[in-house]
């Protein structure tokens, strides 16, 4: 009878009321489809399955960043083809934003869950009162370096970034084969440390206003990062391998650099591709602009975002809130093989995260560095076309690595390169 | 001439021509419609194929072509705008510049190689004809992004075994990817995937070279030299012609190959090549209409790079 009800009225059926909407019409659970690249994955999409009876997940990974975007940017041209939740970085959220593909949890109750995650992820994943993604895992970011070879040459840790330029030319002196780190040609990482220094280049809201979005890339706090790290290249004390490389890999395995100025993150993406150099790395906080100051930056990160063309939004909303949430079987997962760094404030408090030692870092308990910097993180904001602004930053980084643009022009060109596409999408700038 | 070609044959000698006239009037009379709908039933799987996979898509681009689409403002008309900023644009007019610089250089060599590869082949008359062959053609049997991925390991600084011929003399690992140098190197893997591929071309349209010609050649008292470069090279122009004008249109389209490597390379930007350039605009940028816009400014050049060649290569054969 049910059945037969539904088909003489498919839209009463599909539409349904808030009650029945988590489960299918006949009783079975509804499907709900999911995109992600988290490694570790499928452990933590069985602990959903197994814990729902309402809802399960068909989970497929269709590629990392870029290569998932690229798919999702097309299905949603299409109108069709586009799972019901997606995995999204927090830089990403206000281009889909515009793009009018993501729902707004907050009609599905989204808005209750706004204490459990840390302030700047989730005021990054909103807009006002509409929730458009469900923070995951973030990246704040520390110093990465090779203790031993700081200790066996005598070199301080650098606390501010003038002694981390000094370090660059002792670590030379010491080894001239070696480099203090590399300039990564990363989007995410040098707008990590542009956060970190104060600067905030962005600022764009949907719900205020469609058309105006903020660019201000040639702050005194955007160009000082610029200044010192160009600097350092021009002088050939830091490398320009691009990370994430084999040479980059291979680089940090064999002591050619000594620091990376990395991302909560980072611990457990480096302890399995580094055998070499495992035990010799320590974590120390973010060298400050100004001495004695504690201000932080975030590199990377990630959240669940339902489609538009979610065709249960409420079941879909339950998936993206309880995938991981504040279950503790998915964060075992989590943080014991995928190594995230939790943006849920209790699982990040938690002793069994912050207490945990890392052979990898000879048994420092880093997560002790990690939590505080997250909770340091203030607000920031992306423009809803960021996959061009760092496209653009690091191909204007490329030329001044290469020689034919100089470093100090590098921010100026690409705030000119990026109000001009702003004003042509129809934007009004301002600074 | 005692053996006939086959691609002659029917031409030739009176008897088969009258017979088939005869047979012509013959099946008319069974009836056109049966003759015609049995023609159009063979010809209907390829139309089908080339209706939905080549036609409607091109027709959908060149209508998304004459739309604007901005995050702001929506889709609206545009007619021809679309085209007016694409041939104005820096960007797509320095990956232009990039793919003809690279092709004026990298073809030739690339057909150079060719050619005296093939007919370095027709001269080998071994049993190891056959094994050299597969040599040349086996890069062109790896798929572009694998040998792409492969030579930006070759080309690493790291575990590259070329950085190490400078660091024997004591000087720094080369960087393959830097400067002037990363038009080379990606020149280098195209010439290394598509040489074999067109040996092959050119060596296939030796075969067909009647043998009796060297025979001829060789009594006149040609060295093995003027035989390859009077007799052979002329016999296969048009077989040259053709492997040149495919690679013409190969290298507008470049794109797998920069693609791949700008990974390792920071250096190719978002729009170091046009098909590149159109690549990010759709699924880096969202903008799927100037994508379009920018697809079809490529084929239109492609087309008129394309029919230039043919008409220069046509006038240098008829005047020779």
């Amino acid at each position: 009878m049910l059945t037969a009800g539904c088909l003489l009225a498919v839209a009463a059926c599909s539409g349904g009321d808030g009650a029945s909407e988590g489960t299918g019409t006949d009783g079975k659970p509804a499907h709900v489809s999911v995109w992600a690249w988290y490694p570790e994955f499928k452990g933590v999409v069985d602990a959903f399955n197994a814990s729902h009876t309402d809802v399960q997940i068909d989970w497929t990974n269709v590629g990392t960043g870029p290569d998932q975007y690229a798919k999702l940017k097309t299905a949603f041209t299409a109108g069709t083809g586009a799972p019901d939740v997606a995995m999204v970085e927090f830089q990403e959220i206000p281009t889909f934003v515009i793009l009018e593909a993501l729902v707004d949890m907050g009609q599905y109750g989204a808005n209750d869950d706004k204490d459990l995650y840390a302030e700047w992820a989730w005021s990054q994943a909103t807009d006002g009162e509409k929730v458009y993604a469900i923070p995951v895992d973030g990246g704040p970011m520390a110093l990465m370096y090779r203790k031993d070879l700081f200790d066996r040459f005598q070199i301080p840790v650098p606390r501010t970034w003038a002694e981390y330029a000094d370090a660059a030319v002792r670590i030379k002196a010491a080894d001239p084969g070696a480099y203090i780190a590399s300039f990564g040609s990363d989007g995410g990482w040098i707008n990590g440390l542009m956060w970190q220094a104060g600067c905030r280049p962005y600022g764009y809201s949907r719900a205020a206003a469609k058309e105006k979005v903020k660019i201000n890339l040639t702050s005194p706090e955007c160009k000082k990062v610029f200044d010192l790290h160009g600097g350092l290249v021009e002088k050939g004390l830091m490398a320009k391998d691009p990370f994430f490389t084999a040479d980059a890999t291979a680089a940090l395995d064999s002591g050619k650099y000594w620091t990376w100025a990395a991302a909560g993150w980072t611990p457990g993406y480096v302890a399995g591709s580094l055998k070499n150099t495992a035990g010799k790395w320590a974590v120390a906080p973010m060298p400050q602009w100004t001495a004695g100051a504690d201000d932080q930056g975030d590199w990377g990160g990630s959240t669940f975002t339902v489609t538009k063309q979610a065709k249960n939004p409420k079941a879909a909303t339950e998936v993206a809130r309880e995938l991981f949430g504040s279950s503790k079987a998915a964060w075992d997962v989590g943080l014991n093989k995928a190594f995230l760094y939790p943006l849920v404030k209790n699982v990040a408090a938690d002793p069994a995260f912050t207490g945990k030692a890392y052979d990898f870092f000879a048994g420092q308990k880093v997560n002790e560095i990690f939590v505080p910097v997250s909770e340091k993180l203030g607000e920031f904001q992306y423009t809803p076309f960021q996959d061009f602004v760092f496209g653009d930053l690091n191909d204007r980084s490329a030329e001044a690595m290469a020689g034919s643009r100089s470093w100090g022009s590098v921010l100026e060109e690409t705030q000119k390169n990026v109000v001009a596409y702003a004003q042509q999408q129809g934007f009004t700038v301002t600074q | 001439m005692t053996r006939a070609l086959p691609g002659t044959a029917p031409k030739a000698g009176g008897a088969p021509g009258r017979r088939t006239v005869e047979r012509v009037p013959r099946r008319r009379s069974r009836g056109v419609t049966a003759h015609s709908l049995a023609g159009m039933l063979f010809v209907l799987p390829f139309f089908l194929v080339v209706v939905a996979f080549l036609v409607v898509p091109l027709g959908f681009a060149l209508y998304l072509s004459f739309f604007t689409k901005s995050l702001v403002l929506g889709s609206r008309f545009s007619g021809l705008d679309g085209y007016l900023r694409a041939f104005t644009d820096p960007l797509l007019l320095d990956g232009f510049l990039r793919v003809l610089l690279f092709g004026v250089v990298q073809i030739p060599v690339m057909l150079g190689i060719a050619l005296a590869g093939a007919l370095a082949l027709d001269a080998i008359t071994t049993r190891f004809a056959m094994l050299y062959r597969l040599f040349a053609f086996m890069p062109y049997a790896v798929p572009a992004v694998i040998g792409a991925l492969m030579w930006g390991f070759l080309y690493s600084r790291t575990f590259g075994p070329f950085s190490g011929v400078t660091s024997l003399f004591g000087g720094d690992p080369v960087d393959f990817f830097s400067g002037p140098l990363l038009l080379v190197s990606l020149g280098n893997v195209v010439t290394w995937a598509w040489t074999g591929y067109n040996t092959i071309v050119m060596h296939s349209a030796l075969q067909g070279v009647p043998r009796e010609m060297y025979e001829a050649a060789v009594i006149d008292g040609a060295s093995p030299v003027q035989i390859a470069l009077r007799v052979k090279v002329p016999a296969i122009r048009q077989a040259i012609s053709l492997a040149a004008i495919f690679t013409v249109i190969g290298t507008m389209q470049f794109f797998t190959e920069p693609q791949i490597m700008a990974r390792f390379a920071p250096q190719i930007s978002a729009g170091y090549t046009p098909n590149l350039y159109a690549y990010n605009q759709a699924f880096a940028y969202s903008n799927f209409n100037y994508s379009a816009t920018i697809s079809f400014t490529l084929g239109f050049v492609v087309f008129v790079v394309a029919y230039a060649f043919v008409f220069v290569s046509r006038r240098r054969g008829a005047r020779s």
